[in-house]
């Protein structure tokens, strides 16, 4: 079975093994190594990509589901050199530490606020759920805050 | 060591450039090699053709900011701003001392202890300032004019007399040969001359994070290498018995299938490999799929005795056993608990925690005949070159290795476990292997922090001071550091004890190992002594504190602790938190202080009860003595980053062994917090008691955000917590 997609605007088939999840073939075929592995079970939320504009966790996203996909990742996030606000808001505010987890918060960050334009902070609680070992969610909810500000005035 | 194998061993490097250096013979200075200078003039600049400019850094970044704090250091004395300049990693610069070990060099080359940002303070700045002095000196030369009319501003010299400016880049040539400059030439600047180190910096790979770099151990990859997935053993220090690798092989792309055997294999002793059963493959999925379909018959007879309940109820049994060895004591104990007023008792327990590291582990290798390659994310250089030397022979020399940025490390990837089974899986099939863990991996083979009980007694005088103070504890490890803590020597009459209770777990260092438990022990049982004795709790830590003006640590690094640092956190914390201030029902304040290593920090939690056995963290108010302070933003990142490390584990963190099976083997079974369980306000200050060189941070904040949790949940419910995982026992 060949299943056809684009990633970050390219079209891609794939033949292998329709089991495998979308995440190792973004790290390992495409080339695409910002996607992170954190669990394997979408518990951490590391892998964290948009398929056809929703926050999906790729390592439970098989490749044979993926038929006709447009699927967006972190390294398709900004156009050309100018950053997506959200990944502007991430810097303003110094959240990166470690930065493992943070592809894949920004990920989930700009698919909740497509949804959630004006969130409150129980709207922040409930639809941003990626775990950052290194806490940095303090950092987070203000940069989700900035970004959501910057993205209205925009 | 000879010549010419230490300069192969200086090439081992993660950036392109070949650097070769010299030690002169001014202490702290490494000068350039004049002949392959590959553009760097010292160690920490390096200029490319073009005229960009790279700070190099020494110590590798797992979020602590060692990446940022030392880029400011460097960029600090060579005057350029950081946002015009890229800032990469050293390669190891260490030499290899009698025993053939590999050791550092003019430069502390680990992430560990709170210590990085003191051990490369005066060295860092020092070679910064010798690169300043050689590229002033080379444009001297150039104009033919003195040295001190010379100004480095903004990557470049300028000559305020003619107006004439050279950019750095076009003086490094010129700095080759010059080995003249004089001491006070190179002096690193006064702290009143210092513009960027003291101001916030943001992470200088912040950038190439969000926009998914591939900066990572896990994200390495070499052309031809072959990808591998180990099947190891679940139950504690057991062993395959056998194996049926028809499936597994069937799988396309599998290559072979390797036994990896326990190292050691004496399993009374620690364990440093896990046994299991190397699945090598074309690609890391196949690898996985052929690890999954193995069938396996492993020995789980070794450590069946290793479980969370037993345990727990040997630490515990050990309390009141005969087993315990006298640490420190003085004065007449049962005298004074005899003439006591008052005498108030409590036992603790803490289960295992798992490090958790966001970034499984990882590793490539390439092992030749006499000669191998490692690209790794680790905690250590010198540890992880010694790693290859112990799994293969090969002289650390020998040895060139690639570090890349870790996804946390929490001490776990200080481990070689993960390098010696890579090396060895390329040792035995002559290709480049890149070994990568599963997240059940990394939390069936973790080396945990400790399980520990402990029996605290205070004997109280009619003041309601603390007049004896009585301190035993059983653990998995020997639980020494707990029994050297204040607040016994602070109370003049004190005696404690420890016993390690025998059994199979590997443990190692998680994020301030020790303290990360003892804090919460004694500065809940000193609010417990308070409370019971009707005291204010803030008044009674600040006269304990009061009772000596300095001690000697007993606990590494042994330093001289003078304690109106210790009285400064806690009125600072208590002050800006409004402590004591009146709450509604329902709602608490907890305080608690600790020093760790050799920084001290104090937090104030405000806690929400949300039903009989929940609670919410609205709000904690800190306070730090880290000393000089680099980078501000990143030293309140770290407090962040320990405050919720710290609210995290306590509530949740439990490592469960059944009959030597770790059954939390991933996040659906061992809990972590999400942002919607973090505090919503954290103010942080950051406290100046004069001194000139910084302390350490990493772990600092983390230790005292217990016993302020539950300290909270005391003044919130009235329901002390003796035992954690807090969520289980509330
Ligand atoms: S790796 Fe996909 S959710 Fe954790
Ligand atoms: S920044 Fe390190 S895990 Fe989130």
């Amino acid at each position: 079975m060949s299943v056809s997609f684009t990633i970050n605007g390219t079209r891609r088939s794939f033949d292998g093994d329709e089991e495998m999840p979308l995440l190792w073939h973004l790290r390992e075929e495409a080339g695409l190594k910002g996607t992170k592995f954190g669990c394997g079970i979408g518990q951490c939320g590391a892998c964290t990509v948009h398929l056809d504009g929703e926050a999906v966790r790729s390592c439970s996203v098989p490749m044979a589901s993926l038929d006709g996909a447009n699927i967006t990742t972190i390294e398709g996030l900004a156009e050309d050199d100018a950053l997506h606000p959200v990944q502007e808001a991430w810097i303003e505010e110094d959240v990166p530490q470690c930065g493992y987890c943070q592809a894949g918060q920004i990920m989930a960050t700009v698919a909740f606020l497509k949804d959630t334009p004006n969130p409150t902070d129980e709207d922040i609680n409930t639809g941003i759920t990626n775990l950052c070992r290194c806490g940095t969610y303090y950092r987070i909810r203000k940069a989700i805050k900035r970004a959501a500000v910057a993205m209205q005035s925009a | 060591m000879p010549a010419l194998s230490r300069r192969a061993f200086l090439q081992s490097s993660a950036a392109t450039a070949t650097l070769a250096v010299a030690i002169s013979a001014t202490p702290f200075v490494i000068a350039q090699d004049s002949q392959s200078s590959g553009g760097h003039v010292t160690p920490c600049l390096r200029i490319d053709a073009d005229g960009n400019i790279t700070l190099c850094v020494p110590i590798p970044d797992m979020g602590q900011g060692m990446e940022t704090t030392a880029a400011q250091m460097i960029a600090d004395e060579l005057n350029v701003n950081l946002d015009d300049v890229s800032v990469e990693l050293m390669p190891f610069l260490g030499t290899v001392n009698d025993g053939g070990r590999a050791v550092f060099g003019r430069f502390y080359q680990g992430g560990g202890g709170s210590g990085s940002t003191m051990r490369i303070w005066h060295e860092i700045r020092g070679t910064a300032a010798y690169a300043r002095a050689l590229l002033l000196e080379a444009a001297s030369r150039r104009w033919q004019t003195v040295r001190s009319g010379l100004v480095a501003r903004e990557g470049a010299v300028f000559n305020p007399a003619s107006g004439q400016s050279l950019p750095y880049g076009d003086l490094v040539p010129h700095t080759a040969g010059i080995s003249d400059i004089s001491e006070a030439g190179m002096k690193p600047k006064t702290a009143n001359e210092r513009t960027i180190v003291g101001a916030d910096a943001r992470n200088v790979h912040s950038r190439a994070i969000v926009t998914g770099k591939p900066l990572f151990g896990i994200d390495a990859e070499i052309p031809d290498m072959l990808h591998a997935a180990i099947r190891r053993c679940p139950h504690l220090n057991g062993r395959v018995i056998s194996f049926d690798d028809t499936a597994a092989r069937q799988i396309q792309g599998v290559i072979d299938i390797i036994p990896v055997d326990r190292i050691p294999e004496d399993t009374a002793q620690w364990r440093s490999v896990a046994a299991g059963l190397a699945v090598v493959a074309e690609s890391y999925w196949a690898a996985r799929k052929g690890a999954e379909a193995l069938e396996v018959t492993w020995d789980e007879t070794v450590s069946t005795g290793d479980d969370t309940g037993l345990l727990r109820e040997k630490c515990l049994a050990a309390l009141d056993g005969d087993g315990m060895t006298t640490s420190i004591e003085a004065g007449d104990l049962d005298a004074a608990f005899s003439e006591a007023s008052h005498s108030i008792e409590a036992t603790y327990f803490h289960p295992h925690w798992a490090h958790t590291c966001i970034e499984p582990h990882s590793c490539i290798a390439h092992v030749k005949d006499d000669e191998a390659e490692i690209w790794v994310g680790h905690q250590f250089m010198n540890s992880a070159i010694n790693g290859v030397k112990d799994a293969t022979g090969i002289a650390p020399e020998k040895v060139k290795a690639n570090f890349y940025r870790m996804g946390t490390g929490f001490g776990r990837k200080a481990e070689n476990d993960f390098i010696i089974e890579a090396a060895i899986l390329s040792k035995a099939t002559g290709r480049a292997v890149k070994v990568t863990w599963t997240r059940e991996d990394e939390m069936e083979q973790d080396y945990v922090n400790q399980l520990a009980a402990y029996k605290l007694r205070a004997a109280v005088g009619q003041n309601g001071a603390i007049s004896a103070w009585h301190l035993k504890a059983a653990a998995d490890t020997t639980p020494a550091v707990v029994t050297r803590e204040f607040p016994a020597r602070l109370i003049d009459t004190y005696k404690t004890e420890y016993e390690r209770v025998p059994n199979g777990v590997t443990r190692g260092a998680w994020r301030g190992p020790h303290h990360n438990v003892i804090a919460w022990v004694i500065q809940s049982f000193l609010d417990e002594v308070a409370v019971e004795t009707g005291q204010d709790r803030l008044e009674a830590l600040l006269s304990l504190y009061d009772r000596k003006t300095a001690l000697k640590s007993l606990n590494w690094p042994n330093r001289d602790i003078t304690f109106d640092r210790f009285r400064g956190v806690l009125r600072k914390a208590a002050e800006e938190a409004g402590f004591g201030k009146s709450m509604p029902d329902g709602w608490g304040q907890g305080i608690a202080v600790h020093h760790t290593f050799v920084s001290v920090c104090a937090h104030v939690v405000d806690v929400q009860m949300t039903g009989d056995r929940d609670y919410r963290v609205h709000k904690v108010t800190s306070a730090i003595d880290c000393g000089l302070v680099v980078n501000p933003l990143g030293v309140r990142a770290q407090v962040e980053s320990g405050i919720m490390d710290g609210l995290c584990a306590a509530k949740y963190g439990k490592w469960i062994l059944d009959k030597g099976l770790v059954t939390t083997n991933n996040f659906d079974t061992y809990q972590k917090m999400r942002i919607n369980e973090a505090p919503s306000e954290i103010n942080v200050h950051l406290l100046d008691f004069g001194d000139e060189e910084p302390r350490g941070t990493g772990e600092v904040s983390l230790p005292p955000v217990i016993p302020a949790l539950t300290n909270a949940i005391f003044a919130a419910s009235g329901k002390r917590i003796r035992e954690l995982p807090i969520s289980e026992n509330l």
